[in-house]
């Protein structure tokens, strides 16, 4: 498909008005590596002017040739320049068939750009990294985004939730905006997507994925372009015979570390035993038998429960399920010289760690394209369900999340005893379960459910007009609508009085909701190739697009059910709340884009787009971005370097853009939303919003520079690229934090300035190459930073997501962004803790920066070695020079489950590296004052109000992927006549995880509580909202038939 | 080739030429961007009732700091207030909350045409004002509520502030006058959830919240300036209130989110159960052993639950492991009461008792209020047994007990200062805690039963504050001040001895 697309703009323009009746010289071009016939192959005669190019079939015809011998040259992207001599004489028909070799591996690539253009690498300006099917899905992924993860410099993806279809963040180069979105726009086939609609593709449906890593390589998409793009093309069929091909894979999923846990204390207060505490501050363990849970009266039917004073191992491991995946694709595909297909099914069912928690979800795909006369008809479709089916995140009377009633249990409890929750004669049972604060996990999962169902069409239809030789005419116009349902509920619980006074009777509720949103996008692309003179050749494209996106969501609930576990809004008493949102957005854009090209070996790229879109004020909503790119091939360009002998590639770039970035629909405007508990009666309330607006609110601009380099020695064996390039973002929109008192607690509006630079290297090579052996490597390397320049006149900084406890992220002045910060402790000149000498205990300091939460740099590996059928490849990578705040783990200092709370065995101590003012000015080592409360209030309330102390360093060494492949030798599978090719390997994820030594483990660094939303940017705060961290392994069959 | 090209050409255009209309879709379909005053004055009204009356509210704030809650076995529910824990997150949303709900509506109002819903946002937000230097002393003020035009707002003295909120308060009643003279003025109906519309009770209130106002002031203020503004009130005609001012916008009883917050949070929520909150906190053994030697039983009755082993409290801070200390065996607040009357009981805002004890002090300091000291006094008390439902107010302030019977009391101010205690426990505490950091009093001993380490003055502490600390004066500026409006918030006072400027 990539070949033919170049194909519509490689023509050349037949300049030739001479006509003489002649000969015509006839033949077909082939690809020397696959023997595949070669349509849109240029095949001139240069002494003549003249040429002709391949059709679809390969075949050429050059018609009106003078009688003579001429030098005859086919040329293609990425394949060596063919000369040969022909002769000719009147009226004489010359076959000459042709066969174009590769030129060097790894550079007969081409670039899927923008608008799902195709370009030859060494006319592109800018840098990309492409990814293959192969390479992304060679371990059985269940989510492409999960198959991109290390394997290309730039990108970061973070799984920011644990769960049976976990959350993805996609980062280009980092984060350019405080406010906004900075997440990379997703194309499939051609047409702007959603990172929804990536998060529901099929992984075995991928032909490639190619990451357009900044801004000026995206600048064609206007407003969307800022973060860069991930360019998705789906399989198409081949122009030969039929294909089946059917994959199999089962990977099961375990809890991968739970936190470091103390296990020297068990339940109580103080110091003293309590049956039916959660937390932890009662006597050392000492294996005796003690009572937990309420004491029953003598007619219950049950006797007290008594259990060993003891640790349990892995007490909440144990409560985990091993979960499973299972995946099956089967995809047929094939076509005709005119036309091809591919359609695929899959399926995906997996149960969670925890128990009861199931994902459902199918794809069906089917693309095909159609070629009649000079127009090719295209369609890529697919339709996405999937089923939802887990625990709640409203647990109890105090809304809890599911995660925090498996971590507050003691260490002497049996957890995964309970599980019988329904019987009243068991331990299990609501009112007998020992925790006196917070329920059973087990029946919050019987009880608490939440369930959602989407369905999504996405796809595009296409048409492509080859108008004359060398001008042609796309259109494409793109849908992608979803739709879902859901339904969360609680079941209603009362509870004995008598046996769990503390326990609060939890009120039920049933919440039904639905939405859907649908996004149309349309383009139209004109695209020319104009041989100027011998040397100069100008490459133009011109195009439009449209983009709508249109959302509805509405839901309702009702309370205090009546009729018991039965789970409808009838069922409800008192009025049921609902709520329906509506937004409408639409862009319209106009583009340019013309490549210059000297001899091939110099390219001058210069873009413009000028957008109008619907979100900001009607008189400034229009603004034109545009772009400048020049590259460089110093090994075509330049004998010296063109002749070292080891040296393949050598090629430069250089680029500049300016993009802008809309706000939000609706965004320009104060509004009034009804109040929450109205309307009392005939009486309604509407409430001013929270945030003001700026009146004057503009664009947000974002400058961007990049120079590359791209290397192949060897003949390409080895490859170096690497890149440069700093961004400059102003007039951010931002959503900054005003003083309360100003009446709103937020304030949408222009500030400040971010500034960033960046570093990649990806470094490939196929180190060895024999003939059964192979072994290739693939190292990235990313570095990035952005700094805040400026906020505003008057604050130096900006909360991101502060949390009042005392921690949060912020965008400061002169620092890096984001940035934690968090309440810490007092130090003294020499760095010391400042106690107060009166109770021994530290100081409780200001809030203060204590880290950024993106990394120094990441280094990601690939490798793979093959001997004969047997492929072992690891994906493995490294962040470092970051933190992050282990939310979560300051609520186990709470409950006295930390490793920190029992570190001093619960006895005052002198805090290390402390002292105490002097009276002097000066300090003085403190060597004997201890702290005071040491038993637990020192923990519970003092320690833990230095946030400083969860602050964690974020490095992490991640075998991302690891699988074991074996192609079983054809030799043994032809016999069966019906199997062509056969595969079964192993595969594991997140096999290994390692962390800083001598820091206590708490979850994942990539968590983060609150995805999505206004504080997306606010990395770098997580950890207990979300199940622990898991890992995988399991097997892959492949089949092709 | 051309009509090709021509044809392309003109398809660019139309989609160009189109766009226009195209792009007029930025109209939010479910947020209005103007709404009429009537649907703003409720909402500043509910904010209020809310800010007053919700778990950790102001009245919360005060019963924890004037000794009226203590917590039932089972809870760590008030480890800061037991501890004076004064930080700057020690309620907090004391301050965010008055300014981002309640004076944000009111502000919408004070800027409307309408002269009647201009006024009551005056009041109202003098009412929020005061409260605001009572508990932080300085504050952002005459730059404050301008939301995106001020960001940092600077902060204004506290006495600034209170002078201002007199003239505040006279341009209110003002307005409200100009207003009733003029035709076609819209009227106000019963989106007012206080007075239905009835402007001459705004009025009232407005001279009362004075009267409040300079209660506060009479320590500071030289005669004159009291004279002359009590000149002022009595000049008006407009008298003051003569009811409890209470907040109802129409709160049902089996619709979470419509109760009385008060009865919602600290009582019994929809779904009828008893909330954690409410199991929570009970009376301390102080003020039950008070209510009890003053021949106060109908009044403690009437707040607070006897269980049949009779009436039981916990001091503040005291260990509370027994098993007779669970909720079940204590006195928590009595439902269907006095103070938790109902799910759909008005929410309290200003008590008529402290009115009347208002005027009592300045009738007794000299000023110029009609009425002697003793009637206002025991007046005071009659609305407070009134307020409660409790009978028997006139043999009780006829009792011949120190502070309570006028006659029988050594020291007028504290007998004013321990009816106003006992008069807004449970209400609106945070008035007797405010008027106990300018006193001194009530002086109330712990009478037969052990405390915690005991305040200068002799009015019992929590047994977990510091040996070395009073109870606050006052609060610590908010967290969100410190990250949002650093470069003019004021450095930390010490909450313990940094007085506002009313009791200096």
């Amino acid at each position: 498909m990539i070949r033919k697309l170049l194909s519509l703009i490689a023509c050349i323009l037949i300049l030739s008005g001479a006509v003489y009746a002649q000969g015509t010289v006839t033949g077909t071009v082939t690809d020397k590596e696959t023997g595949d016939t070669f349509p849109g192959v240029n095949v001139v005669i240069p002494q003549l002017q003249i040429g002709a190019a391949t059709n679809a079939n390969g075949e050429y015809t050059i018609k009106n040739v003078p009688a003579g011998t001429y030098t005859i040259t086919a040329s293609f992207v990425g394949y060596k320049k063919y000369t040969a001599q022909i002769q000719v004489s009147d009226g004489e028909k010359v076959v000459h068939n042709i066969v174009l070799v590769p030129s060097v591996v790894g550079l007969n690539d081409v670039v899927v750009t923008a608008y799902g253009i195709s370009r030859g690498k060494n006319s592109v300006a800018y840098q990309t990294q492409s990814v293959s099917s192969e390479d992304l899905n060679n371990a059985e992924v269940t989510s492409v985004a999960e198959g991109l993860v290390g394997k290309v410099a730039g990108l970061q993806i973070n799984t920011q939730t644990s769960g049976v279809n976990s959350q993805k963040q996609i980062l280009l180069r980092g984060l350019r905006s405080i406010s906004g979105n900075n997440e990379a726009l997703i194309v499939i086939d051609g047409s702007i997507a959603s990172q929804s609609a990536f998060n529901d593709l099929n992984p075995n449906d991928i032909k490639s994925v190619d990451v357009l890593k900044g801004a000026t390589a995206a600048s064609l998409y206007g407003s969307n372009a800022s973060n860069g793009a991930l360019i998705v093309t789906t399989k198409q069929g081949d122009h030969d015979g039929l294909k089946v091909k059917y994959n199999h894979s089962t990977t099961w999923r375990e809890v991968a570390y739970m936190p470091d846990f103390q296990s020297k204390f068990g339940s109580g207060w103080d110091g003293v035993y309590t049956p039916g505490e959660n937390t932890n501050w009662g006597p050392r363990f000492d294996g005796q038998m003690r009572r937990i849970g309420p004491d029953f009266p003598a007619d219950y039917p049950l006797d007290n429960q008594m259990v060993p004073y003891a640790p349990v191992k892995d007490n909440l491991k144990n409560f985990f399920n091993r979960g499973a995946t299972a995946q099956n694709t089967i995809s047929l595909s094939g076509g005709n010289e005119s036309g091809s297909f591919y359609l695929s099914v899959g399926d995906q069912q997996t149960d969670g760690i925890v128990p009861n928690d199931e994902y459902k979800k199918y794809n069906f795909t089917a693309n095909g394209s159609k070629e009649l006369g000079d127009v090719t008809l295209g369609v890529n479709a697919s339709f996405f369900k999937d089923n939802k089916n887990v625990v709640g995140n409203n647990i109890g009377a105090q809304d809890r999340a599911f995660y925090w009633f498996v971590l507050n249990n003691p260490k002497e409890i049996p957890l995964n005893k309970y599980s019988n929750w329904q019987d009243p004669t068991s331990y299990g049972y609501p009112d007998n379960y020992y925790n006196a604060y917070y329920e059973n996990p087990y029946w919050a999962i019987g009880t608490n459910r939440d369930k959602s169902e989407s369905k999504r069409l996405r796809g595009n239809i296409s048409a492509s007009w080859d108008i004359i030789d060398n001008i042609n005419v796309t259109g494409r116009l793109g849908v992608n609508t979803v739709s879902g349902i859901g339904k969360d509920y609680r079941a209603a619980q009362h509870y004995d009085p008598q046996l769990k006074p503390s326990m609060t009777d939890v009120p039920s509720y049933v919440t039904d909701s639905e939405y859907q949103n649908t996004q149309v996008t349309g383009n139209l692309v004109a695209k020319g190739d104009f041989q100027l003179t011998e040397a100069f050749g100008l490459n133009a494209i011109l195009g439009s697009s449209v983009e709508t996106h249109q959302y509805r969501g509405s839901s309702m609930t009702a309370n205090n059910l009546s009729i018991p576990n039965f789970f409808d809004i009838s069922n409800g008493t008192g009025k049921i709340d609902a709520s329906v949102n509506e937004s409408q957005k639409r862009t319209f854009g106009v583009f340019g884009d013309f490549t210059f090209n000297y001899k091939e070996w110099a390219y001058l790229n210069v873009t413009g787009r000028q957008d109008f879109t619907s979100t900001l004020p009607s008189d400034n909503n229009s603004y034109f971005y545009p772009s400048a790119g020049l590259s460089l091939v110093l090994s075509k360009a330049i004998p010296a370097i063109g002749d070292i002998p080891f040296l393949s590639l050598l090629k430069v770039t250089a680029n500049n853009s300016t993009v802008y970035k809309d706000l939000n629909p609706y965004q320009v405007n104060e509004t009034y939303s009804q109040s929450g508990s109205f309307p009392f009666g005939t009486i309604n309330g509407f409430y001013l919003s929270g945030t003001a607006i700026d009146n004057n609110i503009k664009k947000e601009k974002l400058n961007s520079t990049e120079f590359g380099l791209n290397t192949a020695f060897f003949d390409g064996r080895v490859t170096f690229d690497a890149s440069y390039y700093f961004t400059k973002t102003t007039n951010l929109i931002t959503n900054i934090s005003p003083s309360i008192a100003s009446g709103s607690t937020g304030y949408l509006t222009n500030i400040g300035q971010l500034s960033g630079n960046g570093m990649e290297f990806s470094l490939g090579g196929n180190v060895i190459e024999a003939k059964d052996f192979s072994w290739n490597v693939n190292l990235n390397y990313t570095s990035y930073e952005q700094k805040v320049d400026e906020i505003q006149p008057g604050a130096d900084e900006i909360a991101i997501e502060s949390y009042n406890a005392g921690y949060g992220t912020y965008a400061i002045k002169d620092m890096v962004f984001p940035q934690i910060k968090a309440v810490s402790y007092v130090r003294d000149p020499q760095g010391r803790v400042v106690i107060d000498p009166e109770t021994g205990n530290p100081l409780i300091g200001d809030l203060k920066p204590m880290g950024k939460t993106t990394p120094d740099y990441t280094l990601g590996l690939n490798t793979s070695v093959n001997y004969k059928g047997l492929t072992v490849s690891a994906t493995m990578d490294y962040r470092t020079g970051y933190v992050y705040y282990a939310q979560g783990l300051d609520i186990m200092e709470f409950t006295g489950r930390s490793i920190e709370s029992a570190s001093a065995n619960r006895q005052n101590f002198v805090f290390p590296n402390s002292s105490y003012p002097d009276g002097n000015g000066g300090y003085t080592e403190n060597t004997n004052i201890p702290i005071s409360g040491g038993t637990m209030d020192f923990w519970q309330n003092h320690y833990n109000q230095i946030k400083e102390n969860y602050v964690k360093d974020a490095t992490a060494f991640k075998l991302r992927e690891l699988s074991v492949n074996y192609s079983i030798p054809v030799e043994l599978i032809s016999k069966t006549r019906v199997i062509s090719k056969l595969s079964v390997g192993l595969v594991a994820h997140n096999l290994l995880t390692i962390l800083p030594d001598g820091q206590t483990k708490f979850s994942d660094p990539e968590f983060k509580n609150t995805g999505g939303g206004y504080d997306q940017n606010g990395i770098g705060v997580g950890g207990y909202l979300t199940p622990p961290p898991t890992r995988s392994y399991g097997f892959v069959v492949n089949i092709e038939f | 080739m051309k009509t090709r090209i021509s044809l392309l050409l003109i398809i660019v255009g139309l989609l160009a030429a189109s766009c226009k209309d195209f792009l007029d879709v930025n109209t939010d379909p479910n947020n209005p961007t103007e709404v009429s005053p009537d649907l703003v004055l409720p909402v500043g009204l509910n904010y209020t009732a809310v800010y007053e009356q919700q778990d950790r509210g102001l009245n919360h704030l005060g019963n924890m700091m004037m000794f009226n809650f203590g917590e039932s076995n089972g809870f760590s529910w008030y480890d800061q207030e037991f501890k004076y824990n004064a930080t700057s997150t020690f309620y907090d949303q004391m301050f965010d909350d008055a300014y981002s709900r309640s004076l944000k509506q009111y502000n919408i109002l004070v800027n409307r045409p309408e002269g009647y819903y201009k006024a009551i946002g005056m009041i109202m937000e003098a009412y929020h004002f005061q409260i605001l230097v009572d508990l932080y002393g300085d504050i952002p003020y005459s730059e404050a509520l301008e939301r995106g035009k001020k960001s940092n707002p600077k902060y204004d003295k506290g006495e600034e502030v209170y002078n201002d909120l007199l003239t505040k308060l006279s341009t209110a009643i003002a307005t409200i006058d100009s207003t009733s003279n003029a035709e076609s003025s819209v009227k106000v109906g019963d989106d007012d959830t206080v007075f239905g519309g009835d402007m001459s009770k705004w009025k009232a209130f407005a001279n009362t919240l004075k009267i409040r106002i300079l209660t506060r002031l009479s320590d500071t203020k030289p005669a004159s300036f009291i004279n002359d503004e009590l000149a002022k009130i009595s000049n008006s005609g407009a008298g003051y209130i003569t009811d409890d001012v209470t907040i109802n916008p129409g709160y049902e009883k089996e619709q979470e989110g419509k109760q009385n917050p008060y009865w919602n949070q600290l009582g019994v929520n929809a779904s009828g159960t008893e909330t954690l909150s409410y199991k929570a906190t009970c009376a301390t053994q102080f003020v039950i052993n008070f209510f009890q030697n003053t021949n106060d039983t109908t009044r403690l009755g009437a707040i607070f639950q006897e269980d049949p082993s009779g009436y039981k409290g916990i001091n503040q801070g005291q260990p509370n492991n027994s098993d007779d200390q669970t909720p079940d065996y204590v006195s928590n607040l009595k439902l269907g009461g006095g103070v938790l009357k109902s799910a759909t009981m008005g929410s309290a805002i200003f008590t008529l008792a402290e009115h009347e004890l208002n005027l009592a002090e300045l009738a007794f300091k000299g000023f110029n209020v009609s009425g002697s000291a003793q009637s206002h006094y025991e007046a005071g008390i009659q609305a407070s047994f009134d307020y409660l439902g409790a009978s028997g107010a006139s043999s009780y302030y006829t009792n011949g007990k120190e502070n309570v019977d006028w006659n029988n009391s050594s020291n007028k101010m504290d007998a004013i200062m321990t009816q106003k205690w006992l008069a807004t426990m449970g209400i609106t505490a945070e008035q007797a805690w405010f008027d106990y950091n300018r006193t001194g009093y009530p002086d109330a001993k712990p009478v037969g039963v052990s405390t915690g380490p005991t305040a200068p003055t002799g009015f019992p502490l929590s047994a977990q504050a510091g040996s070395n600390k009073d109870r606050p004066v006052r609060l610590h500026y908010p967290a969100s001040e410190i990250t949002r409006n650093g470069s003019n918030v004021p450095d930390q006072p010490d909450p313990f001895t940094q007085k506002i400027f009313w009791a200096q």
